[in-house]
Formats: C-alpha cells, sequence, structure tokens
C-alpha cells in the first residue's frame, strides 16, 4: 500500500506547464517594471527625509521669528533712548531757562552789584 | 540534473546577468513547470499560481546575479515558491474545496492510471496544513530526500519526516475512507483533515 500510494502520490503529482505563453507574459512584465520610474529609496527612508526635511524648515521658521522680534525689540529700545533724551533735553532747557531768569532778575534789582 | 545541464543553465545564467534577455526568457522556459506547480499545488488556483510564478521570475531577474549555479537556482526557486505561496495562504486563507477546474485541469495525461483517484489525491495533498503540503510537494513532485527537504524549508530532518508520516497516514486515511465510500461519499470525513496553515520556517 505504501509504495502504490508513493507511486501514485509521483503520478498525481506531476509537473503541469503553464502554456507556451508564460514566459512571455514573465518578460512582459520584466518590460513593464524597467519602464517604471523605480523609487530611489524605500518607503521608511522616504518618510525620514521628508520628517528631516520638514524639522529644518520648522527650525528655520523659529530662527527667522526670533531674529523679527530682536529686531523689534532693538527698534522699540531706539525709540524709548530718543525719548529719553527728548525729555531729558525738555528738562534741561528749563533748568537752564529758570536759572537764567533768576540770574537777570538779580542783576535788575542790583544794578550797581 | 546532468552536467552538461548545468552547464548549459549556469551559461544561461551568466548571460542573463550580464542583460541578455534572450538568456533570461530561455531560463524561464526550463524553470517554468517547476516554479508553476509547486505553486499550483501550493494555492489550488490557477491565476494565483500563475502570478505567483509570474513574481517568483520577476525576483529572480532582480536577483539573477547572487545565484551561483544551476543547483543553487533550483534551490531558489524551490525556497522562494514555496515561501511566497506560504506567505500568501497565511495573508488570504484559501477556500477548503478544490474547484472542479482545478481537478479537471490536473487531471493526469496519462491513460493507464485512474483519473478519479489522482484528482482525489491532489485535492487531499491541497487540505494540507501548508507546511506538511510543501513537504509532500518536494517529496513526490520535485523528488528531493528528507535532508534536501530540510534545507529547502530550513526545516530539521526530523520535522520533514514527521510531516511526511502524518502526511501520508491522512492521505492513506482519506484515500482508504473515498475507496469504501464510493464517490457520493468522498467529503463525509474531510472535515477531520486539519487546515490550519502551518509554517516552514
Amino acid at each position: 500500500m505504501s509504495n502504490n500510494l508513493d507511486d501514485q502520490l509521483r503520478s498525481a503529482l506531476r509537473a503541469v506547464d503553464p502554456g507556451d505563453e508564460f514566459a512571455a507574459r514573465v518578460m512582459a512584465r520584466i518590460a513593464n517594471e524597467s519602464m517604471r520610474p523605480r523609487r530611489s529609496m524605500p518607503a521608511g527612508y522616504q518618510w525620514l527625509s521628508a520628517a528631516l526635511v520638514a524639522a529644518v524648515v520648522f527650525g528655520a521658521l523659529i530662527a527667522h521669528d526670533r531674529q523679527v522680534r530682536r529686531e523689534q525689540q532693538g527698534l522699540e529700545a531706539r525709540r524709548q533712548l530718543i525719548e529719553a533724551l527728548r525729555v531729558t533735553g525738555e528738562k534741561l532747557d528749563l533748568a537752564y531757562r529758570v536759572v537764567n531768569d533768576e540770574a537777570h532778575a538779580a542783576t535788575r534789582e542790583n544794578p550797581g552789584a | 540534473m546532468t552536467e552538461a545541464d548545468a552547464c548549459a543553465t549556469e551559461d544561461l545564467l551568466s548571460r542573463a546577468v550580464g542583460g541578455e534577455s534572450a538568456a533570461f526568457t530561455a531560463l524561464v522556459r526550463k524553470h517554468q513547470r517547476l516554479v508553476y506547480s509547486l505553486a499550483l499545488r501550493m494555492l489550488s488556483d490557477r491565476h494565483k499560481a500563475e502570478d505567483l510564478a509570474q513574481d517568483v521570475f520577476l525576483q529572480l531577474h532582480r536577483s539573477a546575479a547572487s545565484i551561483e549555479s544551476a543547483a543553487h537556482l533550483l534551490f531558489w526557486l524551490r525556497r522562494v515558491t514555496i515561501n511566497r505561496a506560504i506567505d500568501r495562504l497565511r495573508r488570504e486563507p484559501r477556500y477548503e474545496d478544490v474547484s472542479l477546474e482545478e481537478g479537471l485541469l490536473l487531471v493526469s495525461d496519462a491513460c493507464d492510471e485512474d483519473p478519479l483517484l489522482q484528482r482525489r489525491l491532489r485535492e487531499l495533498v491541497g487540505r494540507l496544513p501548508a507546511a506538511h503540503r510543501a513537504v509532500v510537494l518536494l517529496r513526490y513532485q520535485e523528488d528531493l530526500d528528507p535532508a534536501e527537504i530540510a534545507r529547502t524549508l530550513s526545516m530539521s530532518i526530523n520535522t520533514v519526516k514527521s510531516h511526511l508520516k502524518r502526511s501520508l497516514a491522512i492521505l492513506r486515511e482519506q484515500v482508504g475512507n473515498t475507496a469504501a465510500m464510493g464517490p457520493d461519499g468522498t467529503a463525509s470525513r474531510l472535515e477531520h483533515a486539519p487546515t490550519k496553515h502551518g509554517s516552514v520556517t
């Protein structure tokens, strides 16, 4: 029975041919694949490179934002300095006028002095 | 494989690696029966088998440079075909019955053999767990010995022998039942045959 089953299996599982056109179909698929543009890197690496590009762009945006803020702070400081100088100038001018007026008044009161 | 045959295959291989498409076509023609038959018996579906066999040759086209000899090519084709078939069976579990079309398609062309028994055997082999089926196919279709099967499927020889023994016991029992019950009762005990797909790794 065992040898008989072996023989029957060998006979039943004999190789079958896929047909004369099989090789042509395989070659057509190979030609089709070679015409298709190849992906230069696996999908995982593409995600990685996209993430790197996104990180670089994000970093550049943050740096640009900081630079703009720093420039605005500089302009504000300059404006405040000019305002402070203007106020100081006015005060000095006022003080000069007060001192000058008092000196003129003293001269008028004591012309011979 | 004779030495002359191996030399001819290695010549085709080196020309194919060099970019000669006629040489690769000849390689496909030379090995298409092996690859297609293994795929067909693993998947029991002509269209899926054709698709899988084409995929195997596409993979061969990409990695032909890594094949070292005619024997290595045979080993590589068997291994890749079986592994791809098992992967496919895991992804899309096969329906249980081998279709009538497949049965008719695969009927032996030898007149002195019982076509019904042969068809029945193919159906029963198609219902074995995938790893057992792979072992049976490599043993009876490819005529490999257990050591060669073990190398091809990355199994121990003891596992191969155990799969073979178990598979033959199932087939013997089922064929006996079929013979005893006649054509109308052929499917009555098949539910007991294991159908879960096993692994060859």
